[in-house]
């Protein structure tokens, strides 16, 4: 028994190994879901009073890249390069007008694991202008919810954003929290514009999500 | 868990011996057909709160009072109002001697504007009444009866307690004989109350009650002419000056004086014209005024500096016409004309309605009565409204009666629904109400404010008033051989065209424009349950009530989005989205599905002691959303369930009478989800009352 199961692991390896010394493209592992943590998106050092400039904000995008999976430096935002990008409550997306990539996005309703390919009806929305972005930014018709008695912002559940990347690809997008450490239940405490969300990118140009 | 208490203890009691022979005569009550009747027979039901026993629980004010009562909550949002039937304030009419109060912020009726001192009773009829009262009678009616010139007697008392509370309060009642048969009678009453406010939590630099001092003064004025012909002048004045003083947030203190004025006039001649028929000419006006005034503490500059004003006025003639002993006819007729002048309305608005009722009481045999009534509004601003309403009782026996109802209420789209127009400056989102919203959209158009028009103002135009239908069912029992009652009532109320804000526009600072319109359709529904026993207990009299109320109170449309899959919410622990199963929707905020009461009032009438013990249970209820999908589905959402127990105890000396007490003995507080809910509160009271024989 022990013997046979040390014996399959050795094929496995082996066969593993093989596969990448002669290069051949056959098995591309399945795209995996991938959870980004707290990603900043021009936070405040100090609560900011209402009307004014948040203190210490730079009010720069933070732009990102799915297929790489990290942040993109603001110099490239001309490019192709960046798929989605977070500034406090506003989420831009690399296509359109005010754009240079070639990307949209498409509100689904429903969960994300459910969500299995970009469904045939789904019709694209680019960034028009600042204030016609492909993802609302107003409360109750984007991506959040505002509670006007607790001040906190909630991503509204059952929304996934299908996301055709800067590049072309499709990927599908679900943001858990607005707050530093994705707490459960925020309250004033807490540090907000960090996006917590987790993503499912894929890389073969297909419009399957699975 | 009272209940099973009250039947413990109704076991183990043996069967009182029968030396109460006073059994209370049945309590008269106006307010179910706007006619003297007994409370017995009504096939509605209703609530009575006698004077005596609002002195026995030391209350001051009118939420202190409703509070305790079964089915009854005290919510706060912008005052602390009243939630009937798992309605929210906007939908209960407050009156005072069958004329109603008003003066709401935000659909609240600040409850604690009005004093106690001078109330007769308190009566409070659940269920909707717009046959009788129009407009907002949703959810029900409380009608304060105050005291009527009697007897020469007089009293003053005085009371201290925790926060620096003080209450000052005085009445007289005296008569005079004019002429051969004229008769002249006055009470009046006066009432001084001022508080410290209270901190529930002082590191917030932020009092959660701030400092207030509030006068009442109020009087009738009574002549009768003849036995036939009976003049009545009641009128009132209050006014509550508020000290402000809070920070905005970490660094900005707010700071401010804020004031409450409201007044009424109440002439009514009525005229015995036969024995079996009556006259009755009324004339109401009353008006409402608040003023606030604002500033940051460092550069004074304004905050928030505004004003309300409202006033309404209301001429009626009612006639009541006795066929004979089983067949009552009341018919009436009126007009209301209202306006109002605010900060943030652009004009002095103004709205009529003229209105006809019928009620026709029919008592076939004595197991039977029936009520059919039904009323007639026709506005100046929104659609005519008919709510008709039929009531019957039948007595199964002595002891056994069933009663049910069903009826039509309505609340009109108020002032700030129809009128309002608010930029708020500091958040920079706007309100508009529907009556407004066109222009309001066109001048930000104008300014370039717009985005994007989500909703076509023109449609909100049409805004019909709020309507429910309602079904009550019940039964009622009480004892022929021992001084017990019970009584319980099952209740179904269906609310259509219920208006909700909307958003209307979206603004280039990323804010929205908010209207109004007719959006859901909820229903509550439930049961109470009430008894009560009163046994001697040595030389005293004991008695004990309990109460139970169960409620479900839910918006159709998200039950049925919840059926068909298409509502999410988020996983407390993974925060992925997840479907909301049935079993998860919680229903409206604010409305506790559990609560009951248990009493303990005792008196020793020799000794002149009495005392009290009451427990006031309020079950966990929603306060508000808190994973976006707006809807109460996560323990997270709920406030925990608690209860409050006063007690008090009285000793009376012939004109003086000493009182103490403790409210929430127990110290219950929850200084983030119910700010009115002050710690454990200790009073001390003393009371002189000096009466005449009788003339």
């Amino acid at each position: 028994m022990r013997v046979n199961q040390i014996l399959l692991t050795v094929c496995i390896s082996t066969a593993f190994f093989a596969c990448k010394k002669e290069d051949n493209p056959v098995v591309v592992a399945p795209p995996t879901a991938v959870t980004v943590n707290s990603l900043a998106a021009n936070p405040t050092s100090v609560s900011s009073v209402s009307g004014q400039q948040p203190i210490a904000a730079t009010g720069k995008f933070t732009l990102f890249s799915f297929k790489d999976g990290k942040q993109v430096a603001n110099t490239d935002s001309a490019t192709n390069k960046w798929d989605i990008g977070f500034r406090s409550t506003t989420i831009i997306i690399n296509g359109g007008p005010l754009r240079s990539g070639q990307g949209g996005a498409y509100t689904h309703t429903g969960t994300f694991d459910a969500l299995t390919a970009v469904p045939t009806s789904a019709s694209f929305a680019q960034d028009q202008s600042a204030t016609s972005l492909a993802i609302t930014a107003a409360a109750g018709q984007g991506w959040y919810n505002y509670n006007q008695a607790t001040n906190i912002i909630s991503p509204i559940p059952g929304k996934v954003f299908v996301i055709r990347t800067g590049d072309g690809k499709y990927a599908k997008m679900e943001i858990l929290s607005y707050y530093q450490g994705a707490p459960a239940n925020p309250d004033a405490t807490s540090a907000a514009r960090y996006y917590t969300f987790r993503y499912l990118y894929q890389p073969d140009g297909s419009q399957n999500l699975k | 868990m009272p209940l099973g208490l009250f039947l413990c203890l109704t076991l183990l009691q043996p069967s009182p011996t029968d030396t109460l022979k006073t059994r209370a005569l049945d309590e008269v009550v106006v307010t179910a057909t706007r006619n003297e009747r007994p409370m017995g027979a009504l096939p509605l039901p209703v609530t009575v709160i006698g004077a005596k026993q609002i002195q026995q629980m030391g209350s001051l004010r009118l939420n202190d009072v409703l509070r305790e009562q079964t089915g009854l909550s005290i919510v706060t949002d912008h005052g602390q109002g009243l939630q009937v039937q798992g309605f929210g304030p906007d939908y209960t009419l407050i009156l005072i001697d069958g004329e109603p109060v008003v003066g709401r912020t935000a659909g609240t009726l600040d409850l604690t504007r009005l004093a106690v001192g001078n109330i007769k009773q308190i009566e409070i009829v659940k269920g909707p009444s717009s046959s009788l009262y129009g407009s907002e009678a949703l959810a029900g009616v409380v009608n304060i009866i105050t005291q009527a010139p009697t007897i020469t007697r007089g009293s003053v008392s005085a009371r201290y307690g925790a926060n620096q509370t003080s209450d000052l309060s005085a009445d007289v009642s005296r008569q005079w004989v004019v002429g051969k048969s004229g008769k002249l009678g006055l009470y009046a009453f006066g009432d001084r109350y001022q508080s410290a406010g209270y901190s529930l939590s002082p590191e917030t630099g932020s009092q959660t009650v701030a400092p207030f001092t509030n006068y009442t003064g109020s009087g009738r004025l009574t002549y009768a002419f003849s036995p036939k012909l009976k003049l009545s002048i009641s009128g009132r004045y209050f006014n509550e000056n508020q000290t402000n003083d809070f920070l905005v947030n970490s660094t900005l203190r707010v700071s401010g004086p804020g004031s409450v004025q409201d007044y009424n006039l109440n002439p009514v001649l009525t005229h015995q014209v036969t024995d079996r028929w009556k006259l009755i000419y009324r004339f109401y006006r009353t008006g409402y005024y608040t003023s606030t005034d604002l500033r940051y503490a460092d550069t004074r500059q304004e905050y928030d500096a505004s004003f309300f004003r409202q006033t309404f006025n209301r001429p009626e003639v009612v006639t009541e016409r006795m066929f004979n002993q089983k067949n009552i006819l009341t018919i009436g007729a009126g007009f209301i004309g209202e306006n109002v002048e605010a900060t943030r309305y652009t004009e002095r608005k103004q709205f009529n309605t003229t209105y006809g009722f019928a009620q026709y009481e029919w008592m076939p045999t004595l197991r039977w009565t029936v009520i059919a009534g039904g009323r007639y509004d026709a506005h100046s601003q929104y659609a005519s409204q008919f709510s008709p309403k039929l009531s019957a009782r039948y007595a199964l026996s002595q002891s056994v009666a069933l009663r049910g109802s069903v009826g039509v209420g309505f609340k009109a789209p108020d002032f700030r629904q129809l009128y309002l127009n608010f930029d708020n400056a500091v958040a920079g989102y706007s309100v508009f109400g529907t009556q407004e919203a066109a222009a309001g959209i066109a001048r930000l158009t104008q300014q370039g404010q717009i985005a994007e028009i989500v909703l076509n103002p023109a449609r909100l135009a049409t805004i019909q008033a709020e309507r429910s239908i309602a079904f009550n069912l019940g039964a009622q029992f009480k004892s022929t051989q021992v001084p017990v009652t019970a009584s319980l009532n099952i209740f179904r109320n269906d609310i259509r065209d219920l208006i909700d804000t909307q958003v209307i526009a979206r603004k280039t600072n990323g804010q929205n424009v908010f209207s109004y319109n007719n959006l859901s359709r909820v229903y509550t529904q439930g049961a109470e349950l009430e008894s009560s026993w009163r046994w001697t207990f040595g030389t005293g009299l004991l008695t004990l009530s309990s109460g139970y109320q169960f409620l479900l109170a839910k918006d159709k449309s998200v039950e049925a989005n919840i059926d068909a899959g298409k509502v999410y919410r988020r996983n407390p622990t993974t925060l992925v989205s997840e479907e909301v199963k049935p079993s998860q929707y919680g229903g409206l905020f604010n409305r506790s599905r559990n609560m009951a009461n248990l009493k303990l009032f005792y008196e020793q009438p020799k000794s002149g002691f009495s005392a009290s013990l009451r427990g006031i249970y309020r079950g966990r209820y929603g306060f508000g959303d808190r994973d976006g999908n707006l809807i109460l589905d996560s323990d997270s959402e709920y406030v925990n369930g608690y209860v409050t127990y006063n007690v008090s105890a009285a000793k009376t000396w012939k004109v003086l009478t000493l009182q103490a007490g403790i409210d929430n003995f127990t110290n219950y507080t929850d200084p983030q989800y119910i700010p009115n809910l002050a710690g454990r509160l200790w009073y001390a009271s003393i009371r002189w009352a000096w009466s005449a024989k009788q003339i």
